[in-house]
């Protein structure tokens, strides 16, 4: 199995090489060159270890919509994904750096959807989803800066980011889902840090699992006049990963679009609160 | 969703020029904080120290929930199971809520169960709104007061601690006002629902700023059943 993984990561040719922890790749953004991005983990050819696809995500706001602000500074309003994946490794299709004890847990949780009985999840239980997962939704998420603070209200199961600017992370640090985040302006960047999480949620919706010492790096920096906010997210854990690694994304500034109330407690009636099996 | 923001896209506009002419703004007291309810609210009182007039079929269900809750049983209130309480039972619990105020949104967002709540300044009351468990939301400033006027109630949740009901057609009155030190929030708020009040009432609430206060995040579902706040 682990020949398997690294001849398709040659195949892919998206080997990452860090020399060092604290020094990141650089991220991808689509993938290179004529090669269509994986659709089975490793780019195996397994059918029962089949990945979800990718969804499209959100366009840019219709015609007619107030332009986004290009204030570098002004984050507020509602940003919307636009490429959402289920996977959230350095490239498209490519799973992230996971050692080999946590690729084969991976494996188990892509072979248990593909059977149609995936294994349960913080969002299944309706409880937040852990990061960098929370970041990567197909619904909105609305900004709102205030002094010393900067709030990301996600519709998606009503989760909330409070972002500290005026203070260093607390010791010692409570463990929770979403972690403690603190932030600073690096030039027009916004770098959000994100330690003290718990142990309970995955990096992303396939099932990559993230340690409590995983400690997560946004950088979030507006483009083309305040229409798209880019987020650059680092993901370090010395449990669960081989490396650090990164990867790119982009959201649409969409002023059309308010945020609804997104209840996930009304359909958890049937929800596991231990165990595995969700579904059949 | 698409009706609701095509039927509240006009307004931006409009809003916008209203904000770029308010230089006004600057003499708005600032909410923004946390904030916790003084004492603890069980079944709600009307200003002048009485209980709001239920129509019958009213009655009846409230007496329902109060037989219910004198025998422990609890599951006629929806956040016992996690589900958002309604209003103005959130602004009545003991759980602190933090105000993030702007120009054209106040945003209310609450320790429990991370609950976010938005009140969209200087627009009209849609007429119809889906239900939502915390309805819909428009606000302006009187003066120095901040008036929230909402409607869209789902029907399921309760207007107090105590298991008071509530029609879709309950519409809700809030006037919230900063005292001039800053440090406290005086709300009054008016109730009207005539298929469950013989007549609107009115209720009041005061809340003290925490300073300091960070809240922390608060998960209903990872919360024991017998552990999650209730009132």
């Amino acid at each position: 199995m682990r020949t398997l993984k690294r001849a398709s990561f040659a195949i892919a040719g998206l080997a990452v090489t860090v020399a060092a922890w604290g020094q990141v790749p650089p991220p991808a953004s689509a993938p290179s060159g004529a090669a269509p991005a994986p659709t089975t983990l490793h780019n195996s050819g397994d059918p029962t270890l089949a990945l979800t696809p990718g969804l499209r995500g959100a366009t840019a706001a219709p015609k007619g919509a107030p332009p986004g602000n290009p204030d570098p500074h002004n984050l507020e309003g509602v940003w919307w994904m636009s490429g959402y994946q289920y996977m959230l490794g350095p490239d498209v299709g490519v799973p992230p750096p996971l050692k080999p004890e946590y690729m084969a847990i991976l494996e188990r949780r892509i072979r248990a959807k593909n059977r149609g009985t995936p294994e349960a999840d913080a969002s299944t239980q309706c409880l937040p989803h852990g990061m960098p997962r929370v970041m990567e939704s197909p619904y909105p998420i609305e900004i709102v800066q205030t002094p010393g603070r900067i709030t990301f209200l996600h519709e998606v199961a009503h989760n909330v980011r409070r972002i500290y600017l005026d203070r260093p992370h607390p010791a010692p640090l409570t463990q929770t889902f979403l972690g403690d985040s603190i932030a600073h302006w690096e030039g027009d960047t916004l770098v959000v840090d994100t330690v003290g999480l718990n142990d309970k949620t995955f990096i992303d919706d396939e099932g990559s699992s993230h340690s409590d010492q995983e400690h997560v790096i946004e950088r979030y920096t507006k483009v083309d006049n305040g229409s798209t906010l880019q987020l650059i997210v680092t993901v370090e854990d010395p449990v669960t990963l081989e490396h650090p690694y990164s990867y790119r994304r982009v959201f649409r500034w969409r002023p059309d679009v308010r945020p609804q109330e997104y209840v996930c407690e009304e359909n958890n009636r049937n929800a596991p609160v231990e165990g595995v099996t969700v579904a059949k | 969703m698409s009706a609701l923001v095509k039927a509240l896209y006009g307004v931006f506009s409009a809003t916008a020029l209203a904000l770029a002419a308010g230089a006004a703004q600057a003499a708005l007291p600032d909410l923004t904080g946390v904030w916790l309810i003084e004492g603890h609210v069980g079944a709600v009182k009307t200003v002048d120290g009485g209980t709001p007039a239920l129509t019958a079929a009213a009655k009846k269900v409230y007496e329902e929930h109060r037989r219910a809750a004198a025998h422990g049983d609890y599951s006629f209130d929806g956040v016992t199971h996690c589900l958002p309480p309604g209003l103005p039972r959130l602004m009545l619990m003991h759980e602190p809520f933090e105000i993030l105020q702007r120009d054209k949104i106040i945003y209310f967002v609450h320790q429990l169960n991370r609950l976010p709540r938005r009140a969209y300044l200087n627009e009209a009351l849609p007429t119809d709104v889906d239900p939502h468990y915390l309805g819909y939301s428009v606000a302006h400033w009187d003066g120095s007061t901040l008036v929230i006027e909402s409607a869209g109630f789902d029907d399921s949740t309760l207007l107090d601690n105590a298991g008071l009901p509530h029609s879709e057609d309950l519409h809700l009155t809030e006037r919230y006002q900063l005292s001039a030190d800053g440090k406290h929030l005086h709300l009054n708020y008016t109730v009207d629902d005539a298929k469950t009040f013989t007549k609107p009432w009115s209720g009041q609430a005061d809340y003290t700023r925490q300073v300091g206060y960070e809240v922390p995040e608060e998960v209903c579902a990872a919360t024991p059943a017998d552990k999650r706040p209730r009132s």
